[in-house]
């Protein structure tokens, strides 16, 4: 049983009617509408509509995983992550190939389904542990322990209804790390509930890695993916695009995610976007391309566009985005007195020249925002690229940035005093 | 934490996941071992079911009630309909106890995956448990109209007859009854929510093609057969005889009811265990 793998996967594959999920026959009439319409339709016809409306969400997965190891997947949206949890965790079935688990398995695809606002915390830790699969008996062992993690002994027996959004789901959370699993597959809730939640939360995973578990957790950020796992699956559109170290893994969807829109910034295509960034060149000082920069280093970056509309006072805003997702400095165009007002149609090609980073030693994103008239409408956001600066001491423990300061000692009794100019304004 | 796991419910050392399971795997092994899942979701539905309403758990006496007042007055006082001999309202009262029961089970057992749906789609459990405590829950509504029920009969001055040991016998059948409807709906409802809208209607008319605001008496002779095929007829015949000592069931045809409701409590269970696994796709 020791030396059996956690997880086998063999061909797993999961179809998915489109129909299922744009246009669906939601009511009988639909579907017999359709139906008719099929009669109506040649043979040939049919299938190709048919044929149009299947799609594989994943296929062809193949991988093996060893008890005690910590997987992360990652992927864009729709690459089938989440597909392959939810085959893995039995909530769906997979079309082809087959997959076994050893172990008594936990899965976590989103904290507090199966909470009812009008039940009291008490009340929902017993409902939900046994959603989870736990039993009465080991509810009940394990209760106080569940309360004192979720710290709301006060509130226990209020409605949950009545709960701040941070305590409902620290006391999801709590149960669910109560569950005590063999193989634990999380799908992206460790983002959730405020910072010292979150490092709760961290320090949870860890306790279940030194006991041995086997964790497969899905992730947008970066920095979770290198804390917690020592191998990264890599998907895209489907299919296991890699499978190994968590750096090379990383590095390859990052390249896969270059110039790619950013969630947050506009619902449209970007080919209908007044303006784009088409190419992003990262170089150092010397303009000699780079992706690692010391501590200290200045950074020059070329952004080529494509302007498609006539714009009024563009703001290009470049910004850096830690990997655990904290926003640490961006520049903008309009800020540091740069004008591009009156580009229109054609290509226009910026370049910033970073002062020298004083970024703890991290891996960093780079976002670009054009915003219309200063901080106005967005007209473009993208990733650009990643980077990393390097500093054997200096890293996130030591906050977002480091720069030194000026000290001076006392003589006996006497205050010191630093000696130097006071700091003018430029 | 402690790490005294021992027998846990998921500690089946070893899943297999697969696409296609045999047609008659009903897999109540895993019902069982999810039992007190089952436990708890019916409490949760008792407990919410009434929480924050002024009259709380009264609602489930009041909403029978309410229909047995209506019916004395407009079938018993205006039409005058007949009713074996006992007064009209007990009549009523005694067919209405497994009829609301009856109808509230098959509407929440018809409807439970659909309410619960992000349940379905985001946690695994055996989908069985849902429709189960559905039917399981509105047993405690039929306790309390029972109750007052009880009231009802000594304020008449009537007591219940020995036969009552067989009411248990009787709510189980209705039971069954329901948990089949709902197992067969359940699956279509997951994909056409139609249904939501359709029952209602069903058991409105249902209603009136079961003995309850008239006696079976009023049913013409060469129609009775067939009529008494509707299996609740006997449940609700067999309920006035447990507790008002009228003429008993047909026994006959009850037990051909069973027959067909064993029959589609088995048709419910490969249905609905054939359609489980696309559930958390389509819902």
């Amino acid at each position: 049983m020791s030396d059996q793998a956690a997880i086998v996967v063999k061909g797993l594959g999961k179809r998915y009617r489109l129909g299922l999920a744009r246009g669906r026959h939601d009511t009988m009439i639909d579907l017999i509408a359709a139906r008719t319409r099929d009669l109506f339709r040649g043979s040939k016809e049919r299938e190709e509509a048919n044929g149009q409306e299947h799609f594989w969400a994943l296929r062809d997965a193949n991988f093996t995983i060893n008890r005690g190891e910590n997987v992360g997947i990652i992927g864009l949206n729709g690459a089938g992550k989440s597909t392959l949890l939810k085959m893995l965790s039995r909530i769906t079935y997979p079309t082809e190939g087959s997959a076994e688990i050893n172990g008594r398995l936990g899965a976590l695809l989103e904290v507090g389904t199966g909470f009812h606002p009008e039940l009291t915390g008490r009340e929902n830790i017993f409902l939900y542990g046994a959603i989870l699969g736990m039993s009465k008996a080991e509810i009940v062992r394990k209760f106080d322990s569940i309360v004192e993690f979720a710290e709301i002994p006060k509130f226990i027996d209020t409605p949950v209804k009545r709960y701040s959004s941070g305590m409902y789901v620290r006391l999801a959370f709590s149960v669910a790390a109560h569950l005590d699993p063999e193989i634990l597959l999380l799908d992206e809730v460790l983002a959730v509930g405020d910072l010292p939640f979150q490092r709760k939360c961290m320090e949870f995973a860890k306790s279940l890695q030194a006991k041995d578990a086997t964790i497969l957790f899905v992730s947008h950020n970066m920095f979770s993916i290198k804390n917690m796992c020592e191998r990264v699956i890599y998907l895209k559109k489907g299919q296991i695009q890699y499978d190994g170290s968590v750096e090379e893994g990383i590095a390859r969807y990052e390249k896969d995610g270059q110039l790619g829109k950013l969630s947050w910034g506009r619902k449209d295509a970007p080919e209908n976007w007044p303006i784009f960034l088409e190419r992003f060149e990262l170089l150092d000082e010397q303009g000699a391309e780079r992706a690692v920069f010391d501590f200290g280093e200045r950074v020059r970056m070329r952004l080529h566009f494509e302007v498609r509309e006539s714009l009024r006072n563009p703001n290009v805003i470049v910004l850096f985005e830690r990997s655990d997702g904290v926003a640490c400095c961006n520049f903008s165009s309009v800020a540091d007195g740069l004008s591009l007002d009156g580009v229109s149609g054609g290509t226009v090609a910026v370049e910033l020249l970073t002062p020298p980073l004083k970024l703890v030693s991290e891996l960093y994103s780079i976002q670009v925002i054009v915003r219309e008239n200063g901080y106005q409408d967005v007209l473009c956001a993208q990733m650009a690229s990643s980077f990393h600066v390097r500093h054997e001491l200096y890293d996130m423990h030591f906050g977002v940035f480091h720069e030194s300061g000026t000290w001076a000692r006392g003589k006996g009794q006497a205050v010191p005093v630093v000696k130097e100019r006071l700091y003018e304004a430029q | 934490m402690s790490d005294s796991i021992h027998s846990e419910i998921q500690s089946s050392s070893s899943i297999q996941i697969r696409p296609s399971r045999g047609l008659l795997d009903l897999e109540l092994g895993a019902v069982w071992r999810y039992r007190e899942l089952l436990y708890f979701l019916v409490l949760r539905e008792i407990k919410v079911r009434y929480r924050q309403a002024v009259l709380g758990v009264a609602w489930a006496v009041i909403q029978p009630l309410f229909a047995v007042v209506v019916f004395t007055v407009i079938f018993g006082h205006f039409a005058k309909f007949p009713s074996d001999g006992v007064p009209y309202a007990v009549f009523a009262f005694a067919a209405t106890l497994p009829w609301a029961y009856f109808a509230e089970a098959t509407q929440r057992s018809a409807n439970g995956l659909v309410t619960d749906a992000s349940l379905v789609s985001k946690v695994y459990f055996p989908r069985l448990i849902l429709p189960l405590a559905m039917v399981a829950a509105p047993l405690v509504d039929f306790l309390c109209a029972f109750v007052v029920f009880l009231g009802v009969l000594a304020w008449y001055g009537i007591s219940p007859t020995l036969n009552l040991v067989f009411l248990p016998v009787l709510l189980f059948i209705a039971m069954m009854l329901a948990l089949a409807i709902g197992l067969l709906l359940a699956p279509i409802n997951v994909r056409f929510r139609d249904v939501r809208h359709t029952l209602p209607f069903i058991i409105q008319i249902w209603m009136y093609a079961s003995p309850i605001v008239y006696p079976l008496s009023m049913v013409p002779e060469q129609w009775r057969g067939l009529y008494s095929l509707n299996p609740m007829v006997g449940v609700i015949e067999g309920f006035r005889w447990v507790l008002l000592g009228t003429e008993h069931p047909d026994f006959v045809s009850m037990a051909i009811s069973m027959v067909i409701i064993a029959a589609a409590l088995f048709a419910g269970l490969v249905y609905f265990k054939k359609h489980e696994r696309a559930f958390a796709d389509i819902i």
